[in-house]
């Protein structure tokens, strides 16, 4: 818990900064993606580093890790000038970074990712691995995380990869960790867990930056909060001179009266995907459901619920070994894409690079994909008739592009994401599948993104939304079915759904 | 400073999922090796005696030796397939070199010089400039056979000095026995293994492999580390082709035509994932061995050595549509 | 939409501009009709296996096999022919065998899921065992059918008949690439293979169709090589499969798929054959022709590499 703000002044005094970063700029060509930036740590405290996607956050993060090089601005680390040129700097500084997408080796044992960045040798220059062995189990066993150092780390579920990175950063001896969304994909209890960790940390004297959205978290964790925006500093204060309202007013600059847009009472008509006594090798156990035209049908669960199991599932991406999927009446074959499509259900996938993008090529080849068919005769695509399509949705969905000739991976999030969601649009669909439909969307962008999702709704489709965003699945769903270990254990009328009886039923 | 949370005393290891995972792939090899190996035994009366064995062991020793190499390359997440020209090239200043001084040792030090200067350019091109190694080394591929065609006049050099020592290193056995190529094979093995295994460097090509993103988090500099992969490799083929040199007796323009994909062929057929940053040496070399157990009984039984192609190209597919199957189950 | 036309064959025209600027300096006679028909007719067998080899790139496959199934194709047309006295049951034979192979090779990469570089080395091992367990020698033209030699060496106002077929499916599989649903389908397929799953397409049927044709177009050229030589040579063809793939990338597609046009492909096989005759023409040693190719590939993909690297920025 953050000490009472009113003694730390005294305590700041005490003890020079871990980490002072002064005037930090970089620029990208076009860009400006720093400008002018501090950051200045204590040792002992953890400090929060906020801001929308595209603040500026990651920029910095990658600075301190040497990931980048800064164009301007100094780096002082326990007082004293340095370069962070390549991260073995940053890390011979004792400054290490823990970054969101998971930086271990899938092959490697848990034990020698640990060490992965210096090998433990003997006097011949071999590795120790008796050590490296000993000393991770003993370094797991201290900080109270249950997993085995002879495991292979590519075998175990995100979470306990991202506690392995976490319990990688004591390994050495950081005096510097920076933690850049650690909680995306823990469950409560690891959420718990890795708090302790933290001030453990603290405790050591071993400055932490704690980069998060979640203001719940940030409010717990946190001592000090800095707020980027646009690559600019805009605020470095205590916590406790925040509340949630100021904190979001600094980040985005105004304030989000309604995050979800709702246009109220959607008028649900008949069903139109059925799903019964459906289940896979994988995961999925005896799962059943109904959606219905008009409605937004929320699906919530902690990581490894299967949420993503079953919407690759129900489009007939993977293969199912029982149950029935029905499609406006038809049922669909499993295992087969096209049939799906044809019969109108079609997926909004989690991983928008891996299996929704086709990030090389022009935004009209990438929107008018399902529905090219549409566009041709006798095999011929008619690229008139293609363009002006692609341009309406364009001009309807406010995609923020050049031209669509532009080449999709110039986009951001946003934009792309509002790109895939008309590839479907142009298809003409039933039933839409959305798994995280915002994840990597800034926040201007993810109301924009809620509130087509509504409107679809609105226009009759049944939305199928998979979400471990809390926020999102009340604001959004008419209806919630919660998931856990393959199954869904619970159901609500959105009046009757409440935070705590949802996660009652994700946990169980 | 903080205390160091790492200097804390060791606890017991459980045995490493990793080695045992590992260990699957190349037992299912080593028993398709005795398959092998007990087929022709019962089909043929000459298969199993110690001359054909050790025989096969010393034909084995040219692609062992350049696979391990080429299975470096492959861990560290790039491709060598310049390695068949690369043989036959290097033989052009060992022999022109001996001819001139009378000196093996002078010989070999050109042929070094040619396949280090190979693996530099093959590493500098795909490590530092980035271009794929596919494509560079399919020209350097081009460029050394047409070089070596273009020095000799499409007709081999005779070895003129026929030094006792060069004859030995290609002809020679131990105790009579074991050929020298495959003693040098077997050394050779056990050393890189060693290096792969327990030399930081060794894992840092894994980890490069692997994921080349995380790699460099991890302060290593994966453009060197691919760099020495591809002068390794180069330098394991200039090994190869010096052996073979020794064992023809000249600079042979056709030598090591198709080597490279001999060589490719029972790599992946070891294991060696073409993506990077899996396999091992052990898989490596029983994969070599089981396709030069198969060409060597087909032999045996007097089927025409064309039949050892088509039947090899059959066994690699099946072998990876294999382990693709396998993988897909699990 | 930048399908046809982008810097990189803008910078390929020019330095086929350059190069027959040079040669013919050198070499006055290059512009000959008789050189020129030359060229054309070099260019001819690889184009025609280039435009298949360029759909299995963009589908993000590729064929090593080509180069040992051209041999063999040629041998079974022209023995098939020996024997039938059939120009027409040859024929078929022929690209019934060198489909069977594109099929193989499409089944083995989308059913059994090896990998198609993997997969195609080994099947160009089975056809280079098997071309030899089928003919030790040259299969020699017995039937003497003239309208087998005319597909080699016959013209057709004015224009050698293997550049007719050539330019005839280049022109096929130009429209098919650039103006079908099957063509773009084949670029999402290798720019995203699971965004193409999801969005309804049949990924593993379209790259089979890719390797098919790919198969095809080896079968054509097979026949016009055998006819060219007036014989199945089992020989023949070694390294062609790494010409073919030299023009292809050349010409700018990329190997990781989704990127690539049927015109850089045939400006790439037209650079690497002015080249070869170049050499040829200024009577250099001939054996440059296997290095010149090793260099110029290496050289536009390491040009095609910078000038994206300074697009992105």
């Amino acid at each position: 818990m953050p000490a009472d703000p009113a003694l730390r002044p005294a305590a700041e005094a005490a003890a020079a900064p871990a980490l002072e970063m002064r005037g930090i700029g970089k620029r990208f060509p076009g860009v400006i993606a720093l400008e002018d930036v501090d950051l200045v740590l204590a040792p002992g405290k953890v400090h929060a580093l906020m801001g929308e996607n595209g603040a500026g956050k990651s920029t910095l993060i990658k600075i301190m890790a040497g990931v980048y090089g800064k164009d301007a601005g100094s780096i002082r680390i326990g007082g004293r000038e340095t370069e962070l040129r390549t991260p073995r700097d940053a890390l011979a500084q004792g400054l290490k970074v823990v970054f969101q997408e998971i930086a271990l080796i899938g092959e490697f044992t848990v034990a020698e990712n640990i060490f992965l960045e210096q090998y433990p040798v003997g006097r011949a220059g071999s590795i120790d691995w008796k050590r490296i062995r000993g000393e991770a189990a003993a370094l797991f066993a201290r900080i109270g995380f249950d997993v085995d150092p002879a495991a292979k780390t590519g075998d175990l579920p995100i979470s306990q990869q991202q506690m392995v990175e976490i319990a990688r950063a004591l390994a050495h001896e950081a005096r510097i960790v920076v933690m850049d969304e650690p909680t995306s994909s823990l469950t409560p209890s690891e959420v718990a867990l890795l708090f302790a960790v933290i001030r453990r940390l603290t405790a050591l004297g071993i400055a932490v930056v704690y980069v998060s959205h979640k203001l719940d978290e940030v409010f717990e964790i946190a001592d000090e909060v800095t707020v980027l925006r646009d690559g600019r500093h805009i605020s470095t204060k205590p916590i406790g001179a925040h509340d949630h309202d100021s904190l979001i007013h600094d980040m985005i600059g105004r304030r989000i009266e309604n995050l979800f847009p709702r246009s109220r009472g959607h008028h649900k008509g008949e069903v139109v995907l059925s799903v019964s006594n459906l289940s896979t090798d994988a995961k999925l156990k005896d799962v059943a459901f109904e959606a219905r035209a008009g409605e937004v049908l929320g699906f919530f669960g902690l990581m490894g619920a299967g949420r993503t199991e079953l919407a690759k599932a129900i489009v007939g991406f993977d293969p199912i070994r029982t149950g029935t999927i029905a499609i406006g009446g038809r049922p669909l074959k499993p295992h087969d894409t096209r049939t799906g499509v044809s019969l109108g259900i079609g997926l909004l996938s989690e991983d928008r690079k891996g299996e929704g993008l086709m990030l090389e090529l022009p935004v009209q080849q990438n929107m008018s994909l399902a529905a090219l068919e549409n566009f041709s005769r006798a095999g011929f695509v008619e690229e008139g008739r293609e363009r002006s399509a692609v341009q309406s949705f364009v001009d309807r969905f406010r995609v923020k592009t050049p031209s669509l000739a532009q080449p999709i991976k110039n986009l951001s999030g946003g934009n792309q994401q509002k790109v895939l969601i008309a590839r479907w649009l142009m298809r003409g669909l039933k039933v839409i599948v959305v798994d995280e439909p915002t994840r990597g969307i800034d926040v201007g962008a993810k109301s924009e993104i809620f509130a087509l999702l509504d409107r679809l709704a609105g226009e009759g489709l049944a939305v199928v939304m998979m979400t471990s965003e809390m926020p999102e699945l009340l604001g959004l769903s008419d209806r919630i079915l919660v998931m856990a270990g393959g199954r869904i254990t619970a159901g609500f009328e959105r009046d009757a759904a409440t935070q705590e009886k949802i996660l009652n039923a994700a946990i169980g | 400073m903080p205390q160091s949370v790492s200097s804390l005393a060791a606890a017991p290891a459980g045995p490493s999922l990793l080695r045992r995972l590992a260990r699957r792939n190349e037992i299912a090899l080593l028993l398709s090796l005795l398959a092998v190996i007990a087929f022709f035994a019962l089909a043929s009366d000459t298969f199993l005696t110690t001359r054909n064995l050790t025989n096969v062991l010393g034909q084995a020793a040219l692609p062992l030796v350049a696979g391990i190499g080429v299975a470096i390359v492959f861990i560290s997440g790039e491709v060598d397939v310049s390695i068949g020209s690369l043989v036959a090239a290097i033989a052009i200043p060992l022999i022109t070199i001996m001819n001139a001084t009378e000196s093996f040792a002078l010989g070999v030090a050109g042929a070094l010089a040619l396949g280090l200067a190979v693996g530099v350019v093959n590493g500098y091109l795909a490590a530092y400039l980035g271009i794929n190694s596919l494509i560079v080394t399919l020209g350097t591929l081009f460029i050394l056979r047409g070089g070596v065609y273009l020095y000799t006049g499409q007709r081999a050099i005779p070895d003129d000095v026929m030094l006792e020592s060069f004859f030995q290193l290609g002809n020679g056995r131990l105790f009579g026995v074991v050929p020298h190529p495959a003693v040098i094979a077997v050394i050779l093995l056990i050393a890189f293994a060693y290096f792969l295994r327990h030399r930081p460097f060794g894992r840092q090509l894994y980890a490069v492999g692997g994921n080349p993103e995380v790699a460099r988090l991890a302060g290593y500099n994966v453009r060197r580390v691919k760099f020495v992969a591809f002068v390794i490799s180069a330098l394991l083929a200039t090994i190869a082709g010096i052996l073979l040199a020794s064992r023809l007796g000249s600079a042979v323009h056709v030598a090591g035509l198709g080597f490279e994909f001999q060589v490719v062929a029972a790599v992946v057929l070891g294991g060696v994932s073409l993506s990077g940053g899996v396999g091992s040496l052990a898989g490596m070399a029983l994969g070599v061995l089981i396709l030069q157990f198969v060409s060597n009984g087909l032999g045996m039984l007097n089927i025409a050595t064309e039949w050892q192609l088509v039947i090899t190209g059959g066994i690699i597919i099946a072998a990876v549509a294999f382990d693709e199957l396998k993988r897909r189950r699990a | 939409m930048s399908l046809v036309s982008d810097r990189s064959q803008i910078v390929l025209l020019g330095i086929l501009a350059l190069l027959c600027i040079a040669i013919s300096l050198a070499a006055p006679q290059f512009y000959t009709g008789a050189n020129v028909i030359a060229i054309l007719r070099q260019c001819a067998l690889v184009l025609i296996v280039a435009t298949g080899m360029t759909m299995l790139l963009v589908a993000a496959e590729v064929d090593l096999s080509v180069g040992a199934s051209l041999a063999f194709t040629g041998c079974v047309g022209m023995d098939v022919t020996n024997r039938t006295g059939s120009l027409v049951l040859g024929t078929l034979a022929a690209l019934a065998f060198a489909g069977g192979v594109g099929l193989f090779n499409g089944l083995v990469v989308t059913r059994l899921k090896v990998n198609s570089l993997i997969a195609t080395i080994a099947t160009m091992m089975m056809l280079q065992g098997g071309v030899y367990l089928y003919t030790r020698e040259a299969v020699q033209n017995l039937h003497q059918i003239r309208a087998f030699t005319e597909l080699g060496a016959g013209y057709v106002g004015g224009l050698p008949i293997p550049v007719l077929i050539a330019a005839l499916i280049f022109i096929a599989g130009f429209v098919a690439l650039r103006f079908t649903t099957f063509g773009r389908y084949l670029y999402a397929v290798g720019a995203n293979g699971k965004a193409a799953r999801l969005s309804g397409l049949r990924a593993e049927r379209l790259k089979l169709v890719a390797f098919l044709a790919t198969g095809l177009l080896v079968g054509v050229a097979g026949l016009i090589l055998a006819s060219l030589m007036n014989a199945g040579q089992p020989t023949a063809g070694r390294g062609f499969e790494l010409t073919v793939i030299a023009a292809v990338i050349l010409g700018g597609t990329s190997l990781s798929g989704g990127r690539g046009t049927l015109v850089g492909t045939l400006l790439g096989v037209l650079v690497l054959k002015v080249i070869d005759n170049g050499i040829i023409i200024l009577r250099w040693n001939q054996d440059l022709q296997m290095v010149v190719p090793g260099v110029v590939i290496i050289l536009a993909t390491w040009l095609d590499l910078v000038r994206r690297r300074r697009d992105a920025r």
